[in-house]
């Protein structure tokens, strides 16, 4: 009886137990829904959208669809997901459904080449022949962008790995930058007897333990190098091991950072003048500039020289791509924006707001430090040498950046890191070719 | 649940033939169908729980079991055992093992013992509860967040060394995430530092529903201090105990988050455990069947220590 009155007063209950699950009901098919519809990619006349994994570009996108806008009559609309491995994985699920997004950010290189023997991204070959005839693209850039002879990607500006430093603090101390490998060492010893680190060096974050490998292999041998990441040469050569030894020896000077060094404090060091020299990529310039440092006037920059004189000069070169995907909701306008993307209109607005240099050799970079750069560079015809970090099968690279932190960290010796580098190489080439066969 | 669905159902109407039983012993059709229907209902009632349970973690389950057992080619190929023998021959993973090891001792053992002695020496008395606060505190943070706050500690340029070098301790300031087992052992100190605030909530608990009539017993049987702890307190915070290493052993073998955060399982993989290595070989090696293996390899220790563990502690009545 007591339960059949409870069983009253529940159903005379304004949220009875039916009401309740047609409410949770309704709310699950509303949020399912929800997540279905993803209208984020959906078509919107006039743009074209650009999937990327760095917010702080948005601005950059933008005023750069502007300019293709009056070509094409298509912005830009980018979409940003602020962490790079979670990126990865939803642009490369996301192309195997409809609502792949028009275009995206990617890396150039064996990143690339993974991507595009997927068969999911659209062949750009005749795209990247206009550019050629037009002189809008060199020659060199174009195998970071391919695979089995086809073109998968535009490059999205083309970075110089170089040594920033303080133009004051070198002032003070009365250094000026290298222009031989000798003077690079005097200016290490000076700085250092001065309490300043010379070198920002890092594995935190994993990727930049490769930095200061790709830099020194390159400078005591750059056909080495090349030889070296498409898998002819061995890291156990003689080359390879001396890149090993200067490395440790700098560590052994205390010339380097810690190697859990946060290069995100790296522009701040250098303004405070803790640091001498902050080897990255020139997209850094942005970020210096950002601490109120002017380009050119407060820092400067300079290609490492190479270990011998006798070397031919070589810089280290990096590359983002876009790529148009096979399913781009918006496919014709997007292939119209990744044929204007390199038109020097729209690369003069880009390359101003990135303080970075374009892969276009026409297209001057608004910032002074890059452009004296890529003045050389082309007046001197410097060897252009992709990043260490796209140049071999993913797995090849993840797993060498790995022995490269340990040896930063002193876990492991020069010999013991290159042969294991080498038997890596090894199992991954033969993996890759067996794949392609 | 059938039985009060049963009282509350109205008389079923109708005039009963009760006095003339039906033949042999079967039940009549009315009763059978309101048993059936009573089981759909109930079966109704699950079907939610169940198919969420299944979508969500029973089948992902089957397909990394599944997935464990082919290669990571480009055309994935039948690999059998091939991803589980990688735990006896590749260096990472044994190191991973190893970690993983360290991390359950340390994150069992130490919370246990701070938890206890913190729930102890604050109970009862105006000025511990403040004591208590900031001990409690660090557990509602999240563990990223913790592992930043201890980022700016633990790094070579962090405070912890500048503070060595402060008092003239020089010989002592050192690279404390760079060497392993010492990253290891500083993280599992980190962790530690968050997650004794539960055990000290729980032991308070425990405390607490000590009747006082066994403490005054044992006060007038002369034992205190130290004999009235062990012989009479300890033993009536038996169930609270095993509550803590329990959730402690689980926490430690899938602990991740502030790994993540403050080595990424580096320099050179060496800090990993195995829950960082999961995600490592499937998400950075692009390795997922070695990833799926990994993966079997942990549920499978964590579900069997959980049901040895528990079972052997925990009596039907809970004590």
């Amino acid at each position: 009886m007591r339960s059949n009155g409870g069983a009253t007063q529940w159903s005379s209950h304004p949220l009875g137990r039916r009401s309740v699950l047609a409410g949770i009901g309704a709310g699950g098919a509303a949020a399912l829904a929800g997540c279905a519809r993803g209208d984020s990619t959906a078509v919107k006349p006039g743009t074209t959208s650009l999937a990327n994994d760095n917010a702080t570009w948005d601005q950059g996108y933008v005023a750069a669809g502007r300019e293709l806008k009056k070509l094409t009559g298509y912005a830009l609309r980018p979409l940003s997901n602020p962490n790079p491995t979670s990126y990865k994985q939803v642009t490369q699920i996301s192309l195997q459904t409809t609502k792949a997004t028009d275009m995206i950010k990617w890396a150039s290189g064996y990143l690339l080449k993974s991507l595009a023997r997927t068969g999911e991204l659209s062949d750009l070959s005749s795209l990247w022949a206009d550019y050629e005839r037009r002189g809008w693209v060199t020659s060199q850039a174009r195998e970071a962008m391919s695979y089995r002879g086809s073109v998968y990607g535009m490059p999205l500006y083309e970075s110089y790995y170089v040594l920033f430093y303080n133009t004051a603090l070198f002032r003070k101390h009365g250094l000026r930058a290298p222009g031989t490998w000798e003077e690079l060492l005097h200016n290490a010893e000076v700085l250092k007897k001065a309490d300043i680190v010379p070198f920002v060096a890092t594995q935190s974050g994993n990727w930049p333990a490769y930095e200061w490998f790709q830099e020194l292999v390159s400078k005591v041998d750059p056909q080495f190098y090349a030889e070296l990441i498409s898998g002819k040469a061995h890291y156990t050569d003689p080359q390879a091991k001396q890149a090993l030894q200067i490395w440790q020896d700098f560590m052994r000077k205390g010339w380097m950072t810690p190697a859990d060094f946060d290069q995100n404090n790296g522009p701040a060091a250098l303004k405070a003048g803790q640091v001498g020299m902050f080897l990255h990529g020139s997209w850094q310039s942005q970020g210096i500039a950002a601490t109120g440092m002017k380009p050119g006037v407060d820092f400067d920059a300079f290609v490492m020289p190479p270990v011998e004189s006798s070397t031919r000069r070589s810089v280290i070169t990096e590359s983002g791509v876009l790529a148009v995907p096979r399913k781009a909701v918006s496919h014709e306008a997007a292939m119209a924006n990744a044929a204007n993307w390199l038109d020097p209109k729209v690369q003069k607005v880009w390359t101003d707001f990135l303080q970075d240099a374009s892969a276009n050799p026409r297209s001057r970079p608004g910032n002074p430090v890059m452009a004296g750069l890529k003045d050389r560079a082309q007046r001197e015809r410097w060897t252009l040498l992709p990043r260490y970090g796209e140049s071999g099968p993913p797995n090849l690279i993840q797993g060498n950046t790995d022995d490269l932190g340990s040896f930063m960290t002193g876990s492991s010796s020069a010999e013991g890191t290159l042969r294991s580098m080498a038997g890596r190489a090894a199992e991954e080439w033969a993996a890759w070719e067996r794949d392609e066969a | 649940m059938s039985s009060s669905l049963d009282q509350r159902k109205p008389p079923l109407p109708g005039p009963r033939t009760s006095s003339k039983p039906g033949p042999a012993d079967s039940p009549p059709p009315r009763r059978s169908a309101r048993r059936l229907r009573d089981r759909l209902a109930g079966a109704g009632f699950l079907a939610p729980a169940v198919l969420l349970v299944s979508t969500l973690l029973l089948l992902p389950f089957a397909t990394t079991v599944y997935r464990s057992f082919f290669d990571d080619r480009r055309v994935s190929g039948f690999a059998g055992l091939d991803n589980y023998a990688l735990f006896l021959n590749d260096p990472v993973l044994t190191r991973s093992i190893q970690n993983t090891l360290m991390w359950v001792v340390g994150t069992v053992v130490l919370p246990l013992l701070l938890g206890l002695a913190i729930a102890v020496l604050t109970h009862g008395g105006g000025w511990s509860r403040a004591a208590r606060l900031v001990v409690v505190l660090p557990y509602a943070l999240s563990g990223s967040a913790v592992a930043v706050v201890w980022n700016f500690v633990l790094t070579t340029d962090g405070a912890a060394n500048q503070a060595l070098r402060a008092f003239g301790m020089d010989a002592f300031a050192q690279g404390w995430l760079l060497e392993w087992p010492g990253n290891t052992l500083v993280m599992i100190l980190a962790n530690t530092w968050q997650s004794a605030g539960v055990a000290v909530i729980l032991f308070l608990v425990g405390l607490q529903t000590i009747p006082p009539e066994t403490l005054e017993a044992a006060s007038l049987d002369g034992a205190s201090g130290w004999r009235r702890f062990w012989f009479v307190v300890l033993p009536q915070l038996r169930t609270v105990s095993v509550i803590v290493v329990g959730i402690s052993l689980v926490n430690g073998l899938k602990s991740f988050d502030l790994i993540w955060v403050l080595t990424q399982g580096g320099p050179g993989r060496e800090s990993e455990t195995l829950a960082v290595s999961m995600y490592q070989e499937t998400f950075l090696a692009l390795h997922p069947g070695a990833g799926a293996a990994v993966a079997v390899v942990l549920t499978t220790i964590v579900l069997f220590t959980s049901w040895l563990y528990l079972r052997r502690q925990l009596t039907p009545k809970g004590n």
